[in-house]
């Protein structure tokens, strides 16, 4: 595993061991890899495969709690249409098998790591820690709202 | 990015999406992004950087045509909604 060391598979297994009180389930979105190699756009994916593993050490972190769902989209791009994911790979995160609103598009390393792990372990709570008045006000929406945050990893 | 998942752990309406900018150089050009965070909201208006809770909701609300009507809003140097 190249993406997440051993001591820090540790530190997960422990920190979900304690914090997971409900379940998540994962949706990898994904393509045949292409390793390292940067192809036209559509073809190959350079992070997929190492997203495959990532997703597969969060689920083996807590596998009683986490469940992981692969979608190949090159076999099954009528599920990457109905659940509107465009790209590769992305990461969902959901519960009782509705299309995951929390995603993660390419992989979540560097300073995206820890907000996977936090928004894990939220979904996982039903934690959204948001205050009343937020809670109001968000109660104004009425019609499905994207919010993208684009991010680097360091 | 934490921010924008709880507002979706929270809201059935809203799907928070995190894009690394590297690995999408298209994407982030199509959404003028030179610095990060960079968030926007039903790829229209934008802002760049941490806001705190209240201004960041204000912000996802008058990203979605929503008017916001109280307190001095999303505003400051770093805010560019409606571009």
């Amino acid at each position: 595993m190249t993406v997440i060391p051993e001591h820090v598979r540790a530190q997960l297994k422990a920190r979900f061991e304690l914090r997971l009180t409900g379940p998540v389930d994962l949706t990898l979105y994904t393509r045949p890899g292409s390793s390292r190699l940067i192809l036209p756009a559509g073809l190959g994916c350079a992070t997929c495969e190492d997203a495959r593993q990532m997703a597969e050490l969060l689920r083996d972190a807590a596998p009683e709690k986490v469940t992981l769902d692969v979608v190949d989209t090159s076999r099954d791009q009528g599920r990457a249409d109905a659940d509107q994911v465009n790209d590769v790979p992305t990461m969902a995160l959901g519960v009782d098998g509705e299309s995951g609103r929390i995603r993660f598009q390419g992989l979540p390393t560097g300073t995206e790591f820890p907000a996977l792990i936090d928004a894990i372990e939220r979904v996982s709570r039903a934690e959204h820690s948001l205050n009343a008045v937020s809670l109001a006000e968000l109660a104004k929406l009425k019609e499905p709202t994207e919010v993208m945050v684009f991010a680097t990893p360091t | 990015m934490s921010l924008a998942n709880r507002i979706a752990l929270a809201s059935p309406q809203v799907r928070a999406v995190c894009v690394e900018a590297n690995e999408f150089p298209r994407l982030s050009a199509e959404f003028g992004v030179r610095g990060v965070p960079h968030t926007v909201v039903n790829r229209g208006g934008a802002f760049v950087g941490a806001l705190p809770e209240r201004d960041f909701v204000a912000a996802v609300l008058e990203g979605a045509g929503i008017p916001v009507d109280e307190g001095p809003g999303p505003g400051g140097p770093s805010t560019e909604l409606g571009g």
